[in-house]
């Protein structure tokens, strides 16, 4: 276990070195929110959300339990039209396409917005399967399609090492790492423009964890990805930019090198600190 | 050890206790049901040995031959209190129900005997039983072999002598060659003359078809009645065979001397089996108690349902749940899918559940009569009036079959289905349902990709209980298909094959025709136990294998941990 953690672990200080020539008035954004509201009921659960996410880079959303970071990443892909209570204002553009209009196509939308939960959620079926369950939906047949796709999902993934195989076993007999890692390649799979990862180690060792960073590391070539961590150090180590909510409102934006050294506001610096949250 | 009762009462101890008992009463009871019905019903087939004695009572002496079929102790004073002269010096009395066979000769088949009376018991290895076709058993001493009426052997004794045994052998040999005959003539009569039979029905259809629809071109009849020639000469070929059959099946006799030393002929042809249970050892007991077991489940049923088998019933039991599970599962899983799925919930959706819920504590008999009234009148009167003119007035379908039985049992079962199904669907964790939503399926792919795949198992446990209910149910089927004795199986090898109009047998309704309907109370009662265990079998049966499917389910299926 040793060995793997060595070979595995990430220079963070290199990381945060990268960070530091980051400007968002430089980068192409590829979501735009605007004085978004939601409402649970009568209960208003975002306040004026304004932001901007660039595109592959890595946004983190910070914040105390409860704050609405997940209720926010959860407007990228529509997931809220779930809740029967919740009702939207304002507006949220993928490359200046409002996602809320009316005649626009959620199904189509999630797949150009691909979402890795908090706990691992793999199919009932083959590790193969699962990989191609997305492509399948959109109507693609043909195996050698299909088989380099998965191949291709499963190595960015980095997993394929480890199932290649036992393709055709089924995932819910991997551990939690390797079914976190498989959801990840099963929405990349598609192709997606956006990742959005809710909490995607909470639920891991940390050994699994440092996998998943890694890999988010690598995906941001390709994605452009916004998580949501409970942890801020992670943060800290997987973010380019990063934004601190707090009890439904955007407190604060900005490069995360710059929000953890520097933070402009009182209630950033107290939680970054562990003073409340 | 020294514990206040208030202490024992705390340590839960006696939680257990009751616990345990409930469990230990209800394996008694389940085990104690079967056993009675298993012991009641089996020991039924064993060739019991045959007793032969003097019967003296009031004076009056009478040679009595029978099987000893039951033993009861009475108490003797209550036969003194019936007017029976019997000496009081024990305080019970010891009586036996003889099955004394010879119903043509006797007029009854059991009489009760006081072993008081019953005196010089003998089992001599010289008599033997016939089962016969009509009439019962025959119980007696062979006396001579007649063929074409010519007596070609003869024997007087009552000892086993080298002679008699040579006169067994023969009739054991033309015995076989008699049951082959009948086989040959039961095929023909039933297979061949059978199907001939019905497609002059359907050519006699066609024609009234035709005949409705104004046609008048010849050579549509034409066709029918070279058809129709051609089958009445093929049923006269057959018809010949028969004949020929009969003769050849009529030749042989025996005569037996019964209780009371009066001398009967009986015709081979009139007999299914031949044996001496009293000459036999355990092992030829045993083979014949297996052969008699075989006929009970593969053979139809002979006198009133008293003797023979029961495969009709089994089969019609089987094929209507069948049917009833393929009718009902689609049904209730949509239903579900609807209310669970796409339905918004609310005081309408809850109304519903109520209702649904309800549904299942209807009385069955409830269910048989709008099966009757609604299916088999106004459904079954409908489809006829449009698809069945040709057969009217006879209905086709608007009358009792199995599509009707099996329907009204589907109605019957389909809550439980409702219910199971949705349990399943509420089961699936939240999680996986969006994981295939995140991945671009619409709500309808992940329900057929995902959703009902994992909650099958619990689709299978509806299935399972429906079954459970179904098999059992005999109250409504007697109003809307089922009946005594069913003159064809439902399913067989003319087109269309599965003969869904039809009226069938089944073994809950067996077990209550035979129980209390049958003219012969005592023959029959032993088959009612047997009925019953085989009801009970069938059913775990049936149930079994839908676990089976449902254990495959899961473990394909297994839900994760969440």
């Amino acid at each position: 276990m040793t060995m793997e953690a060595k070979t595995h672990s990430i220079d963070i200080s290199a990381l945060q070195r990268q960070n530091q020539s980051l400007r968002l008035e430089d980068e192409t954004i590829a979501l735009t929110v605007r004085d978004l509201e939601l409402y649970y009921g009568e209960k208003r659960a975002l306040h004026g959300i304004n932001m901007d996410i660039p595109q592959n880079r890595v946004t983190a959303f910070i914040g105390p339990s409860g704050c609405g970071k997940s209720t926010l990443l959860r407007c990228f892909n529509r997931m809220n039209d779930l809740v029967d209570s919740c009702r939207i204002e304002g507006q949220m553009s993928l490359y200046g396409n409002n996602i809320y209009q009316r005649g626009v196509d959620v199904a189509d939308l999630r797949r150009r917005v691909g979402m890795v939960f908090q706990k691992p959620n793999p199919f009932p079926k083959s590790i193969y399967e699962n990989v191609a369950y997305g492509l399948r939906i959109q109507g693609i047949n043909k195996k050698r399609i299909i088989d380099e796709t998965v191949e291709w999902a499963l190595k960015s993934a980095a997993l394929w090492d480890e199932v290649k195989d036992r393709l055709h076993e089924s995932a819910l007999g991997m551990s939690g790492g390797q079914q976190q890692r498989l959801v990840i390649a099963r929405t990349i799979a598609v192709k997606p423009e956006v990742l959005l990862l809710d909490e995607p180690a909470s639920a891991l060792d940390p050994i699994s964890t440092l996998k998943i960073e890694e890999l988010i590391n690598e995906l941001k070539n390709d994605f452009t990805i916004v998580i949501v961590t409970h942890n801020m150090q992670q943060a800290a180590r997987v973010s380019d930019y990063t934004a601190f909510m707090y009890m439904g409102d955007l407190i604060e934006f900005g490069v995360t090198d710059h929000l953890f050294t520097n933070p402009a506001k009182k209630q950033t610096e107290d939680y970054i600190t562990g003073r409340y949250g | 050890m020294n514990i206040s009762v208030k202490e024992w009462f705390k340590s839960g101890s006696p939680w257990v206790w009751l616990n345990a008992g409930a469990v230990a009463i209800s394996i008694i009871m389940v085990i104690g049901l079967l056993g009675l019905i298993a012991v009641r019903g089996l020991s039924h087939f064993w060739p019991a040995d045959i007793v032969e004695g003097t019967y003296t009572i009031d004076g009056q002496s009478k040679k009595v031959i029978g099987e000893i079929v039951e033993t009861h102790e009475v108490l003797t004073e209550q036969l003194i209190e019936a007017g029976i002269k019997i000496p009081d010096d024990n305080e019970f009395s010891i009586r036996h129900l003889l099955k004394i066979g010879n119903r043509d000769v006797n007029g009854t088949d059991f009489t009760w005997a006081l072993e008081h009376y019953f005196e010089d018991q003998t089992r001599p290895v010289m008599l033997f039983t016939a089962e016969r076709r009509e009439w019962g058993n025959l119980y007696g001493y062979l006396r001579s072999l007649k063929e074409s009426g010519k007596e070609i052997s003869h024997y007087d004794g009552y000892e086993q002598t080298p002679e008699y045994l040579a006169m067994w052998d023969e009739l054991d040999k033309r015995v076989e060659r008699a049951l082959r005959i009948h086989e040959d003539i039961l095929k023909i009569e039933k297979q061949e003359i059978g199907s001939i039979n019905y497609e002059l029905e359907r050519l006699r259809l066609k024609e009234r078809g035709l005949q409705l629809k104004h046609v008048e071109d010849p050579a549509a009849y034409d066709a029918i009645n070279q058809r129709r020639k051609q089958l009445d000469a093929d049923y006269e070929g057959l018809q010949q065979r028969l004949l020929d059959l009969y003769t050849e099946i009529n030749r042989d006799s025996l005569t037996a001397e019964v209780a009371g030393g009066q001398v009967v002929e009986v015709q081979l042809a009139k007999i299914v089996r031949i044996f001496r249970p009293n000459a036999m050892g355990i092992g030829q007991k045993m083979v014949h108690y297996a052969k008699k077991l075989w006929e009970f489940v593969s053979d139809e049923p002979r006198e009133a349902n008293t003797e023979g088998g029961i495969f009709p019933a089994i089969f019609g039991t089987v094929m209507m749940v069948l049917l009833m599970s393929l009718l009902v599962t689609p049904f209730g899983v949509i239903a579900a899918v609807y209310l669970r799925e796409y339905a918004k919930q609310g005081f309408i959706t809850r109304l519903i559940r109520i209702a649904v819920n309800n549904l299942a504590g209807v009385p069955s008999i409830v269910y048989g009569v709008f099966g009757l009234g609604f299916f088999v009148y106004f459904l079954g009167g409908n489809i006829d009036d449009l698809f069945f003119q040709a057969a009217k007035p006879a209905p086709t379908f608007g009358t009792p079959g199995l599509m009707w039985a099996s329907l009204t049992l589907a109605l019957l079962t389909v809550p439980v289905v409702i219910v199971a199904t949705e349990e399943g669907l509420s089961r699936i964790p939240r999680a996986v349902r969006e994981g295939s939503l995140a991945l671009g399926a619409t709500k309808f792919e992940t329900l057929m990709k995902v959703v009902l795949p994992m909650a099958s198992p619990a689709m299978m446990t509806g299935v399972i209980l429906a079954i459970a209910r179904a098999a059992g149910e005999v109250a409504p089927l007697m109003l809307v298909g089922v009946v005594k004795l069913a003159p064809s199986l439902p399913l067989d090898g003319n087109y269309p094959f599965i003969h869904l109009d039809q009226k069938f047998m089944h073994l809950g309704f067996h077990i209550y025709d035979v129980g209390f309907q049958s003219p012969n109370v005592e023959a029959a009662r032993p088959l009612v136990y047997a009925t019953a265990l085989l009801l009970v079998l069938v059913i775990a049966l049936l149930n079994m294998s839908a676990i089976a499917i449902r254990n495959h389910l899961r473990e394909k299926y297994k839900a994760l941990e969440m």
